[in-house]
C-alpha cells in the first residue's frame, strides 16, 4: 500500500460506518488503521508501551479531542432529536426550561433508556431530564400534564439557565 | 534518581500547588489537561500541556490508559495524581510502575488494601487500632435490621466500596433501616459498582479528626499532629483546622501513634491521612478510613509544621532518603482553613460556575490562598466546585479566628455566587468560637443560624 488516498480511507470509513462492526484494525505493510465505535477501547492490537498511540495534542491547541486520535469514528446518534427550530411550535405547548446551567442529560444514567420519549405521556411529577453542574444532578419534573412534542437538546449538551428543554402540548 | 520531568494528572488550585513545588525543587512540569482547562492557570504556569481529552472528566482526567500514554508521549518519569480524579485509583498506580514511571503515592497494592473500606477496617483491627463498632457487608435488610439491633440505635450504613456519601444513610430505629435500605444499596451499586453495606454505630457528639503521616515505603512513617475537620455539610467538609485544640493531649499521644503504626504495619509509601471519630463524651477516638493521598486541606498540617508536603512528596518519589526523624517535625500555632466554593448558600448550595468578575484576595500576612482563580477566570460547569482555599496562620486559635475574620472581611469576590458568607458567619459564630461544634453542628444548627441572619 504505497499510495494511500483520503479517497481509499474515507470508504474504508464509509464502510465500517454502515457494518454492526464495534471495530476495525487493518495493517497491509506499513499502512495501519485502527477503527473504534467505544470511546473507552482498549486501542489497537498492535498497541503497546513500545508504540504509545499518542493520544495527545500539546497546547497551545485547545481543540476537544477525542479521547484517542485513533478511534476515529463516532457511534451514530442511534435515536436522532428534533431541534425546536425545525418546526413552528403550536402556541398552546409548554415550554419546560432549564432550572440553571449545566449538562442535559436524557437518561438517569450512561446507558440507560431515557426518562421520556417523543409523544411520552407526562404529569406535574414526571421526572424528563438531569442537568449536571459542578457535579451537582439536579432532576427537572415536567411540571405539568400533556404530551412530549419536542425535545430540544441532544443527550450531553450544555444547556444555560432558562434554556428550552421540551416543549410539551397541554393535556385537556 | 531526582525526578527530572513530572506529570500532573489533576486540575485546579492542586494543579497549581503541584506545579509550584515541582518548579521550587528544579523540576519540570507538564500538566495534562481537558480541553476546557485548557486556559487555566496550571495550563499557563506548566512548562508544556497537553490536552488529555475533552472537557468530560470520563474521557479526559479519569482516562488512566489516556494520562499514562500523555505521560509517556510527554517524556515524564514521574505522575502526580493530586487528590479526587484517578488519585486512589490502584490502576494507575499500577500502569505508571509498568511503564517506568514513578506514581508520586502508595504503592498500588496498598491503595486497593486501603480503597476499599472492609479491608481498611481489618487492617486497622490488625493494627490495634480503635474501631467503632460495626458490622462485615449486610447483604438485606432484614439481616441489617437485626446487626443494628445488637450494635444499639443510632447506626449509619455506608456502603464497602466507596465514600462521598453515597450508599451513606442514618437510621434511629428498624424503621429507618427497612425504608433507606434497598436506595443506598442501589446507590453503591450505581456510583461503585457493588451494592454492599455495612453498619457502624452512630455517635451522637462527634468530631472529625485526621492525622497527617507520611511514609517512606519501608516502615518509616512520621506524623505531622492533627487535624479538626468538623464543620461538614453531607459529609463534604468546608472548614479544617490544626490542631484539634479540644482534645486532650494524652488522647492526642495515642492518636498520633494509632495512625502512624497503622500505616507503618503497612509500609506505607508518601503522604497519607488516617480519619477518625473523636467521640466528645466518651473522650475516645474510632479509625474511620485512611486517605492515601496528599489531601485538601494539607495546607493548615504545612503551616504549623513548616514543611513542604508536597515537595516531600515529591523528593521522595525522586528516590530521595527521607532524612527526618519524628523530633525534626515541631508543630508550632494553629491554622484554619475556609473552602471558597462556586456555590450559593443562600440557594440549597446550588453550584455556580461562571466568570469571576471579581476577585481582590486579602492583602494581609499570615494568610495564604491556594487558588487557580484570578479577576475574570471562567470557572467551567464541569468539575468540582471548590475555587480556592483561604489559610490562614496565628499562635493560637484565637489570634487564628481573628485573621480568619478580617481576611474574609476583606476577600472580595463577584460574578459567581460563593460560599463566603457562610464561611464568614460561621467563623463569627459563638458556637465555632468557643469549639462547640460537632460533625452534625452546621446541618442542625449552623445553616439555620445562618438563613435567619440578619444583615
Amino acid at each position: 500500500m504505497k499510495n494511500v488516498t483520503a479517497n481509499e480511507i474515507k470508504n474504508l470509513i464509509q464502510i465500517f460506518d454502515d457494518s454492526e462492526w464495534q471495530e476495525l484494525a487493518l495493517q497491509v505493510e506499513d499502512f495501519r488503521i485502527f477503527l473504534s465505535r467505544d470511546p473507552n477501547s482498549a486501542g489497537a492490537p498492535w498497541q503497546s508501551t513500545q508504540t504509545p498511540p499518542a493520544p495527545v495534542a500539546s497546547a497551545p491547541a485547545p481543540v476537544p479531542q477525542q479521547p484517542s486520535s485513533v478511534s476515529a469514528v463516532a457511534p451514530a446518534q442511534p435515536t436522532a432529536t428534533p431541534k425546536a427550530e425545525s418546526a413552528p411550535i403550536p402556541d398552546n405547548y409548554v415550554v419546560v426550561k432549564a432550572p440553571n446551567l449545566g449538562i442535559f442529560y436524557r437518561s438517569p444514567k450512561p446507558g440507560a433508556a431515557p426518562y421520556v420519549e417523543l409523544g411520552a405521556e407526562v404529569d406535574n411529577e414526571t421526572e424528563i431530564c438531569l442537568i449536571e453542574v459542578m457535579k451537582l444532578f439536579t432532576p427537572v419534573h415536567a411540571g405539568m400534564r400533556g404530551t412530549v412534542r419536542h425535545i430540544c437538546v441532544e443527550d450531553g449538551e450544555m444547556v444555560e439557565f432558562d434554556q428550552p428543554l421540551f416543549y410539551v402540548e397541554p393535556a385537556e | 534518581m531526582a525526578i527530572s520531568r513530572l506529570f500532573i494528572a489533576n486540575r485546579g488550585e492542586i494543579a497549581v500547588r503541584i506545579i509550584r513545588a515541582a518548579h521550587s525543587l528544579g523540576i519540570e512540569t507538564v500538566l495534562g489537561s481537558s480541553a476546557a482547562d485548557a486556559e487555566s492557570l496550571p495550563a499557563r504556569m506548566a512548562q508544556r500541556t497537553v490536552i488529555v481529552g475533552p472537557a468530560e472528566a470520563t474521557r479526559s482526567y479519569l482516562d488512566e490508559r489516556l494520562i499514562v500514554q500523555a505521560a509517556l508521549g510527554a517524556g515524564c518519569d514521574a505522575l502526580h495524581p493530586g487528590y479526587g480524579f484517578l488519585s486512589e485509583r490502584a490502576a494507575l498506580a499500577r500502569l505508571c510502575e509498568e511503564n517506568g514511571i514513578a506514581f508520586v503515592g502508595p504503592r498500588p497494592e496498598t491503595i486497593e488494601a486501603l480503597g476499599d473500606k472492609l479491608s481498611a477496617r481489618r487492617i486497622a483491627e490488625a493494627s490495634g487500632v480503635p474501631l467503632v463498632p460495626g458490622t462485615p457487608a449486610l447483604d438485606s435488610a432484614e439481616d441489617a435490621c437485626a446487626a443494628a439491633s445488637e450494635i444499639g440505635y443510632p447506626v449509619v450504613m455506608k456502603a464497602t466500596a466507596g465514600g462521598g456519601g453515597r450508599g451513606m444513610f442514618f437510621a434511629r430505629g428498624p424503621e429507618d433501616v427497612k425504608a433507606s435500605f434497598n436506595k443506598a444499596s442501589e446507590e453503591a451499586r450505581a456510583a461503585f459498582g457493588d451494592g454492599s453495606l455495612y453498619i457502624e454505630r452512630f455517635v451522637e457528639s462527634a468530631r472529625h479528626v485526621e492525622v497527617q503521616v507520611f511514609g517512606d515505603g519501608e516502615g518509616n512513617v512520621l506524623h505531622f499532629g492533627e487535624r479538626d475537620c468538623s464543620v461538614q455539610r453531607r459529609y463534604q467538609k468546608l472548614i479544617e483546622e490544626a490542631p484539634c485544640t479540644i482534645m486532650p493531649d494524652t488522647v492526642r499521644a495515642e492518636l498520633h501513634a494509632a495512625a502512624v503504626k497503622l500505616t507503618s504495619d503497612l509500609n506505607y509509601r508518601n503522604a497519607g491521612t488516617v480519619e477518625f471519630l473523636f467521640d466528645v463524651e466518651r473522650g475516645e477516638f474510632y479509625f474511620i478510613e485512611v486517605n492515601a493521598r496528599i489531601q485538601v486541606e494539607h495546607p493548615v498540617s504545612e503551616l504549623i509544621s513548616r514543611r513542604d508536603l508536597v515537595a516531600m512528596q515529591l523528593r521522595l518519589a525522586g528516590g530521595e532518603a527521607l532524612d527526618l526523624q519524628q523530633s525534626d517535625i515541631v508543630l508550632h500555632g494553629h491554622a484554619i482553613e475556609c473552602r471558597v466554593n462556586a456555590e450559593d448558600p443562600d440557594h440549597g448550595f446550588l453550584p455556580s460556575p461562571g466568570r469571576l468578575t471579581t476577585w481582590e484576595p486579602p492583602d494581609m500576612d499570615f494568610v495564604r490562598l491556594d487558588t487557580f482563580c484570578s479577576q475574570g477566570t471562567l470557572i467551567p460547569p464541569y468539575y468540582d466546585s471548590m475555587i480556592g482555599k483561604l489559610i490562614v496562620y496565628g499562635n493560637d486559635r484565637t489570634e487564628a479566628l481573628l485573621r480568619m475574620d478580617e481576611a474574609i472581611r476583606q476577600f472580595s469576590l463577584a460574578g459567581v455566587k460563593t460560599n463566603m458568607p457562610l464561611q464568614h458567619f460561621i467563623i463569627r459564630h459563638p458556637d465555632f468560637h468557643n469549639n462547640l461544634i460537632t460533625t452534625r453542628w452546621l446541618e442542625q444548627t449552623g445553616l439555620q443560624a445562618f438563613a435567619n441572619r440578619e444583615e
